[in-house]
């Protein structure tokens, strides 16, 4: 059994790939996302074992997503666009699936077939961007899209991973990793990341510091990342 | 006979070679405001002749020689500046030592003297800004008079025995002063009606050139052809009052006006040979009846005598001429010629420039054409995606799609290149609309208010079109919640206004692909109807995106 996600912001367009899904018992549609957010979240919720993705999303395109999957759920993607010239260059040289709009039953059945030999995640990081400029975000049943240069810091509880903005607080769906990995953001604290140029000062107290931020929010920081953020600074 | 008479009688003569100075282009250099070097050097040999001159021409006195050397410095220097100045009166000073007498040192110094002098007189004059009075006649006659006072004081200072010198003072002082002063007066008179004369000769002939130009702005722009030809033929032979004007394109006659318009007629093709040269060669003829004898090679009772035939050019290519006529009783001036080339030079530029222009235009179109014949693939492949989706569930609204992708489709192919109703934009607006709609559902609405009186306004096809298109695709499809396009319409008292706002907001004036469709509309407006039409855009990040076209209430 596969299980799937199919992403797509148009409604018709998930239909009408649900329905050609359903004469492959073997196939299983989990979710259906209709941006990037949506998206992120079902992935990380389903962990599906392969996306349908379409490219050309509103804000967040297809592509961006990828950059903003984490490598612990990496799963296998076929791309849909309906026309893309240089997504599709891309996926030929790279042999990833994809699939072309209006989707043709002979072409998916074969895709299809060949994933069930193999299903192994693809590196697709040749396409995905390697930095982040934006973040899908949510706050309460609103998405929003947070330019990267609006963040002050970014934390994680119990309740999911919050990030702080000149706006206000909202949340991601993003993990801490995969946001050190691709923003210029770094750990301050286990469970905090810390943006370097929102930074007014760092108090040293017993157990390691604490940052004032230009907003004049308080971010703890531990022992073990004190001295790499010192260093960012220049300070030994 | 009394040295007055003498001296003025020298001083004539002098005028006289003055005078027929001032018919050769040598006199120009001296009307210069601020003469260069080469010209300092004209002026330096001029005066320094007229000082050796005046020294020849003198009348011995009581071993000294009464003259009029002074007019020489004192023009020279106040021509020339003080450097002139200075070696003109030392050139004539030098002269003067070599003739001998006991003046020789005293007129020697003097007359370099008032040559600086004059020379430091007319820098003074011309660095506070008042050197028009330098070729003021009284200026001259007093900086002379004042000139002579001081040789004369020179003599009485250096000529010794000082008896002799007093003597020879009180005898020739009031006649140099006098006939100096006033020959230099009389010079510098000369001089300016010369100059002024010049200006005004060169004053009626730019006069003459502009309002050619003036009127004949934008005729061959339009296009090179006879009826064109014939409105700036018109316009040349009545401002420069020739005989006759043609004007020729490389094969035949487009245009004649005037004397002999009964035998040379426009369509006809070239005769005659001067014209072929001209072509042939890129130059100018001119056959002045004279030295070069001209006759018309149609008819042998033909009036015309003299003619001037001057290449039009586009680049370096000759494209046609254009020609003036004088008829045989009457002289070919040659300010006409001169105004000749540079009405050429006007023409060529003028129909370079319509080219130009007439290629411009073309290149819009064409791009325009490639908009239009362009459906935005990503558009036509979602819509057929979305349509075959639709036609499981429901093959009316499948087939009603289909419909609106035909019209869509067929509005594009078409391509009517002129002005189209208001209501027919809308339709196409409504089918490419009904399509998005379906797409997106409940992610777009679009709100279409534009007053019925305005339904039959005329505008170029895809004006608004794109524009919305672009409002779909840049804005309310990169939108997370449901996107809004008003599309608004207004008549003012000069003009319509064509409003397209989105609720996203998120247009960047640097995004190429998005300022294609839309600057292109901009530009066959402006194009069509001038640069205070056109489109512009307000954009208040994340919030809207209003795109305002503006076109011509009456066209």
């Amino acid at each position: 059994m596969i299980s799937c996600i199919l992403i797509d912001d148009e409604p018709f367009a998930r239909d009408e790939l649900a329905e050609l899904l359903l004469s492959h018992a073997d196939v299983k549609v989990v979710a259906c996302a209709s941006n990037a957010i949506e998206a992120i979240q079902a992935i990380n919720e389903h962990k599906p074992q392969l996306v349908f993705l379409d490219i050309q999303m509103p804000r967040i395109s297809g592509i961006e997503l990828l950059a903003m999957l984490d490598k612990a759920t990496m799963l296998r993607v076929v791309f849909v666009t309906a026309f893309d010239e240089f997504a599709i260059k891309a996926f030929e040289l790279h042999a990833f699936d994809y699939l072309l709009k209006p989707i043709d039953e002979k072409r998916l059945a074969h895709t299809l077939e060949r994933l069930r030999g193999d299903l192994e995640p693809r590196d697709l990081s040749p396409l995905a961007p390697q930095t982040l400029s934006h973040l899908p975000c949510f706050s309460g049943n609103k998405l929003k899209v947070v330019p990267i240069e609006e963040v002050e810091f970014i934390f994680s509880d119990l309740g999911g991973v919050h990030v702080s903005t000149r706006a206000g607080m909202v949340h991601t769906h993003l993990t801490l990793k995969m946001l050190e990995q691709k923003t210029p953001l770094m750990f301050c604290h286990r469970q905090y990341l810390i943006a370097p140029s929102a930074i007014a000062e760092i108090e040293l107290i017993d157990a390691g510091a604490e940052v004032i931020t230009r907003l004049g929010k308080r971010v703890p920081v531990s022992r073990r990342y004190l001295k790499e953020l010192k260093q960012h600074f220049g300070f030994q | 006979m009394p040295l007055i008479l003498l001296l003025t009688q020298q001083m004539c003569l002098y005028l006289v070679f003055v005078y027929l100075a001032s018919k050769t282009p040598l006199f120009k250099v001296l009307t210069e405001s601020a003469p260069r070097l080469p010209h300092k050097v004209i002026i330096y040999l001029m005066f320094s002749a007229f000082c050796i001159m005046a020294t020849y021409f003198g009348e011995q006195t009581h071993g000294a020689i009464a003259n009029t050397r002074a007019m020489g410095a004192v023009l020279g220097g106040l021509l020339g500046g003080p450097v002139t100045g200075f070696f003109v009166g030392l050139t004539g000073g030098l002269h003067r030592y070599s003739m001998g007498g006991f003046t020789d040192l005293a007129c020697a110094l003097s007359t370099t003297l008032e040559g600086l002098s004059a020379g430091l007189i007319s820098l003074t004059l011309r660095r506070s800004g008042k050197s028009e009075l330098i070729y003021h006649p009284f200026v001259a006659g007093f900086v002379t008079f004042y000139a002579e006072i001081m040789q004369m004081l020179i003599i009485l200072l250096v000529a010794k025995p000082f008896d002799d010198a007093w003597g020879l003072v009180q005898q020739i002082a009031p006649p140099m002063l006098l006939v100096n002063s006033m020959g230099a007066a009389l010079f510098m008179s000369m001089l300016r009606d010369q100059k002024t004369m010049f200006d005004k000769l060169s004053s009626a002939f730019s006069t003459k050139a502009l309002k050619i130009a003036e009127r004949s702005v934008g005729l061959l722009s339009q296009g090179f052809n006879e009826t064109t030809s014939a409105q700036v033929a018109k316009i040349v032979i009545e401002e420069t009052n020739v005989g006759a004007v043609a004007i020729t394109d490389r094969d035949k006659l487009l245009a004649f006006i005037g004397i002999g318009a009964d035998h040379h007629l426009p369509g006809t093709p070239i005769a005659s040979k001067i014209t072929l040269e001209a072509i042939r060669d890129n130059k100018v003829m001119f056959a002045d009846g004279v030295e070069m004898p001209y006759a018309c090679s149609i008819s042998p009772q033909c009036r015309l005598g003299s003619s001037l035939v001057i290449p039009l050019r586009s680049d370096t290519e000759v494209i046609g001429t254009i020609k003036l006529y004088e008829p045989k009783n009457k002289l070919f001036i040659n300010i006409n010629r001169t105004l000749g080339e540079g009405i050429a030079r006007l023409l060529s530029n003028q129909i370079l420039y319509g080219r130009v222009e007439q290629q411009k235009s073309l290149l819009t179109q064409t791009e325009l054409k490639l908009l239009q014949a362009q459906v935005n693939p990503h558009f036509l492949f979602n819509a057929l995606n979305t349509i075959g989706a639709i036609t499981r569930r429901d093959p009316d609204m499948a087939r009603s799609l289909l419909q609106k992708l035909s019209q869509f489709l067929r509005i594009n192919l078409k391509r009517s290149p002129g002005l189209v109703t208001l209501k027919d934009e809308l339709e196409h607006i409504d089918a490419y609309l009904g399509i998005e709609k379906a797409r997106f559902i409940d992610r777009l609405s679009v709100n279409i208010a534009i007053p019925e009186a305005l339904q039959h306004y005329r505008l170029p096809a895809f004006t608004l079109q794109p524009i919305i298109e672009n409002a779909v695709k840049h804005g309310t499809s990169q939108l997370l919640e449901p996107g809004v396009i008003e599309v608004q319409g207004s008549a003012s008292a000069d003009c319509v206004l064509l409003e397209v706002t989105d609720n996203a907001g998120l247009y960047q004036p640097s995004e190429s692909c998005e300022g294609l469709g839309m600057n292109l509309v901009h530009k066959r407006i402006q194009n069509q109807f001038g640069k205070q039409y056109g489109v512009s855009v307000t954009c208040e990040r994340e919030c809207f995106t209003r795109v305002t076209i503006t076109l011509p209430l009456a066209q």
